[in-house]
């Protein structure tokens, strides 16, 4: 066990320090395009800046902690020691040289094509091998949690898997579907051309790939949040989880709903006819479906805690819950957010309203609500929860971390929210800056200045995180205390295979991938002809050559 | 449900209804998008059933009247920034460029150019100059005594003249190297021609010179132009923006033109012949410029590649 803590503790630490950095980015680059003055006022170095903050963000910081969870989740829930420690080993160093690679990159100013890449924009070779290292290092990770899941189940016949466990690998295995599509195009498309192997490059094919992984990669960041909503949500709530199943539907739905609906980020693109467009947005749909079951589950296991706890009448429960615990309250900020963030989603999804707000800052503001909000709020709560368990020190303290949740929380919406409205107003994202002398954006100035403040809170949220991980590592030691998960109020005995495996849903996953995107993907292999010069992103910066 | 424990036979209860939902789920989102959506037109016509899955599967009419007649295809330019044409020009001969040259400097001057109707070359990025000579050459750029004179000439001795013009000292002031103004790329500056040279007018969509043209940054084919003549920049300036000009390869040069007030062409014009030329001409220190140039064609290449 104590070589997974070791394990768990690394991948924690690389995710949260490279989290702080990108922090400081995001604040800086929100003051560069708000109408104060912002120190390096530079397009050159913003775009270079948003790059970074989004490969840190969506790839290394989610990555890490996810892998590290995973082991954690792995070696915990089973409750015998990780197979394939050394593998995991491997992979954390193939992700590290790969976040080196990349981040250099993006540093010298040569790689400036943000973490979506859009063909046909083109950064060095360092950063796409850098990428590819990352997501395919992580691969690893996906092999160990599928192989732990599997040898269980060999050496225990016709017992469920506890549900954490079946819970990570389900979020392994949507990350494999997931991944692919973003491999196949670094593999195929941006490093053969990096390379110099290929004069063209095909913009439309490597979008179409990007988006089997876009969003997907959404879900993936999510999966750990919902697996502390499930399993350690109601243990620290003192309750019990309202139903066992209901928990298993939902990582299966995740997993089923998540793959064939990438398109609906392509719903502007001109590559590709209505109806698939429509087809997948009606897909991404099927997503509240495993939401609502799983806001329905966490409030009646929160109901169940409270009634324990002596809360009484209708609404008394809630007062009764054990709102100091870093969980409890991360759980119900984290509802708020995703409530909020899930509305916003809804018009993002939808084919005939995404061309309102497509491109806009609604769209920045939506994903930082729902994963920089509800989802990352989790992750800090989560971190709060085992840190004891892994460094085998108490937390210190609680009320720093509960402060840190409500920076977060209250520097989150006052981001955000203004963020929506300038959307509406037609505010462009991915541009470094605005003439607000300009009337049509003078209006949206002010909105812009109250969401610098917001992004100020977030900085001194995240610098608090710190704070509270580090003073726990470096205090005294006490007794360890084992991860609890929560129990079901009737604990499974036996469950139906499809409920206790994956087979069934990888088949559907795949007649589904196949019907969304074979004609999709195959439109370009025999009608469509759609290579085009590259656009080098070759900047010199022009930074270092002021005298 | 506790004797579900086969979940590849479909009489079994979770098998059959993940895939009844799967089949369903499909066939109605299938039938809505493929033929209901793209069959009633809210402001055409209605289609009939082949044409509206054909518009869903996005094949449009336009891809179906391939026997109907198509208006020539006018590109720009014959020239891609493939790896070949830059490799070509990359192996440009200097020597031999000098003896080509020796028509060209009549008007273009060794240094700088005879009238300020003319580019001055010396300095000229080579892409640049083997570009237009081959739009000359294809007739992309307006016919005259240059494209009498670009057919003259081989692709060898448009590289080996480029070569050459590339390598001449005096002329124009290379970019590598250029500092910014003190105030950066920002649209604080007060001066508005140095806001449209570094900062652009996000406005009217329009990009700073500087993006491509530099400093800073880099395209291919993108000409020097500090120290170019003021006349020069302002007549190619009005003719990308009345259209006598049409072989900027992404039409770039088109869409910014047409959105600048004369007097912003003019001031344009006027910053960019009055500063650089008298920098380099200050400078005078051959070692440096040289090695400036050098390196900036070098990091070019390399890049691109």
């Amino acid at each position: 066990m104590h070589g997974t803590r070791r394990l768990t503790l690394f991948h924690y630490w690389v995710a949260f320090a490279t989290f702080l950095v990108a922090i400081v980015l995001g604040a800086w680059q929100m003051l560069m395009r708000s109408p104060l003055p912002a120190p390096l006022d530079d397009s050159a170095a913003y775009y270079a800046s948003v790059t970074l903050h989004g490969t840190a963000m969506a790839y290394v910081v989610t990555t890490f902690f996810i892998m590290g969870f995973g082991y954690a989740v792995a070696a915990t829930s089973l409750g015998r020691p990780l197979r394939g420690v050394t593998a995991a080993w491997v992979g954390f160093a193939t992700c590290l040289l790969g976040t080196v690679m990349a981040v250099a990159a993006i540093v010298s100013g040569r790689a400036s094509v943000l973490y979506t890449f859009y063909p046909p924009l083109l950064a060095s070779a360092w950063y796409y091998g850098g990428a590819f290292l990352l997501i395919g290092g992580s691969m690893i990770w996906v092999a160990v949690m599928i192989v732990n899941m599997t040898q269980w189940k060999r050496d225990n016949p016709g017992r469920p898997v506890p549900l954490p466990m079946f819970a990570i690998a389900a979020t392994a295995i949507l990350w494999a579907w997931a991944a692919s599509g973003v491999l196949i195009e670094l593999a195929c498309i941006l490093l053969p051309r990096a390379f110099g192997w290929s004069d063209l490059i095909d913009a439309e094919l490597g979008r179409t790939l990007f988006s089997v992984t876009l969003h997907a990669i959404v879900y993936f960041w999510l999966m750990p949040a919902y697996i502390a909503f499930y399993t350690l949500v109601p243990q620290a709530a003192g309750g019990r989880l309202y139903s066992d199943t209901m928990g298993r539907l939902t990582f299966i739905m995740l997993l089923v709903f998540a793959l064939p609906v990438g398109m609906h980020h392509l719903l502007a693109d001109p590559g590709h006819g209505s109806g698939f467009k429509f087809l997948q947005s009606a897909l991404t749909f099927l997503v509240v479906l495993p939401t609502l079951l799983t806001v329905f589950s966490i409030c009646a296991s929160l109901e169940v805690a409270g009634r324990v706890r002596g809360g009484r009448g209708l609404f008394g429960w809630i007062g009764a819950l054990p709102w100091k615990e870093p969980m409890v309250l991360a759980v119900g900020l984290s509802l708020v957010m995703l409530g909020l963030g899930g509305f916003g989603g809804l018009i993002n999804m939808s084919y005939a309203m995404n061309l309102m707000i497509h491109n806009t800052s609604w769209v920045t503001a939506h994903f930082h609500l729902i994963f920089g909000g509800a989802v990352v709020i989790m992750y800090f709560a989560i971190a709060y929860q085992m840190w004891p368990q892994i460094t085998g020190k108490p937390l210190r303290s609680k009320a720093l971390a509960r402060t840190q949740l409500w920076l977060w929380f209250w520097g989150m919406l006052i981001t955000t929210i203004p963020w929506h409205i300038a959307g509406l107003m037609g505010q462009p994202r991915r541009v470094s800056s605005f003439d607000y002398a300009d009337p049509l954006m003078a209006r949206m100035g002010p909105l812009v200045i109250v969401s610098v403040i917001g992004g100020l809170m977030l900085l001194v949220s995240a610098i608090l995180l710190i704070v509270v991980l580090i003073r726990s590592h470096f205090g005294e030691k006490t007794a360890e205390a084992p991860l609890r998960y929560a129990l079901a109020v009737n604990p499974p005995v036996r469950v139906p295979a499809s409920l206790n495996g994956f087979g069934l849903w990888n088949a559907i996953v795949l007649v589904l991938m196949v019907i969304a995107y074979g004609y999709p993907i195959g439109q370009f292999f025999f009608l469509k002809q759609h290579s085009v010069p590259a656009v080098e992103v070759t900047s010199q910066t022009g930074v270092e050559e002021r005298p | 449900m506790d004797h579900d424990q086969d979940a590849a036979k479909l009489r079994n209860p979770w098998p059959r209804f993940g895939w009844w939902f799967t089949a369903t789920l499909l066939i109605v989102a299938a039938v809505l998008g493929f033929v209901v959506l793209g069959r009633y037109q809210q402001n055409g016509p209605e289609l009939d059933l082949w044409t509206a899955i054909c518009r869903a599967v996005g094949i449009t009419s336009e891809s179906r009247a391939a026997g109907a007649p198509q208006p020539p295809l006018r590109t720009p330019t014959r020239i891609a920034w493939t790896a070949a044409t830059i490799s070509q020009i990359a192996s440009g001969n200097a020597k031999h460029g000098a003896s080509v040259a020796v028509t060209c400097v009549a008007c273009h001057g060794e240094q700088v150019s005879a009238s300020p109707l003319f580019p001055t070359l010396a300095g000229m990025d080579a892409t640049v100059i083997y570009k237009q000579l081959d739009d000359f050459r294809s007739g992309k750029r307006q016919p005259g005594v240059m494209s009498a004179i670009a057919t003259a000439l081989s692709e060898r001795d448009s590289a080996d003249v480029a070569a050459y013009f590339a390598t001449r000292e005096g002329g124009l002031a290379p970019i590598a190297g250029e500092p910014l103004p003190a105030g950066g790329r920002s649209l604080r500056q007060s001066d508005p021609t140095i806001r449209l040279v570094f900062a652009g007018d996000p406005g009217r969509g329009l990009p700073p010179c500087a993006a491509c043209h530099g400093p800073g940054d880099r395209k291919l084919g993108a000409p020097t132009l500090n120290g170019q003549q003021a006349a020069y920049i302002e007549s190619q300036l009005t003719a990308f923006a009345q259209g006598g000009r049409q072989n900027d390869i992404n039409q770039q040069m088109r869409v910014i033109a047409e959105q600048l007030t004369p007097d912003e062409i003019h001031a344009l014009a006027q910053h960019y012949g009055g500063r650089g030329l008298s920098r380099a001409v200050q400078t005078n220190d051959p070692a440096t410029t040289q090695a400036r140039r050098a390196r900036g064609f070098e990091t070019r290449l390399a890049a691109s590649r």
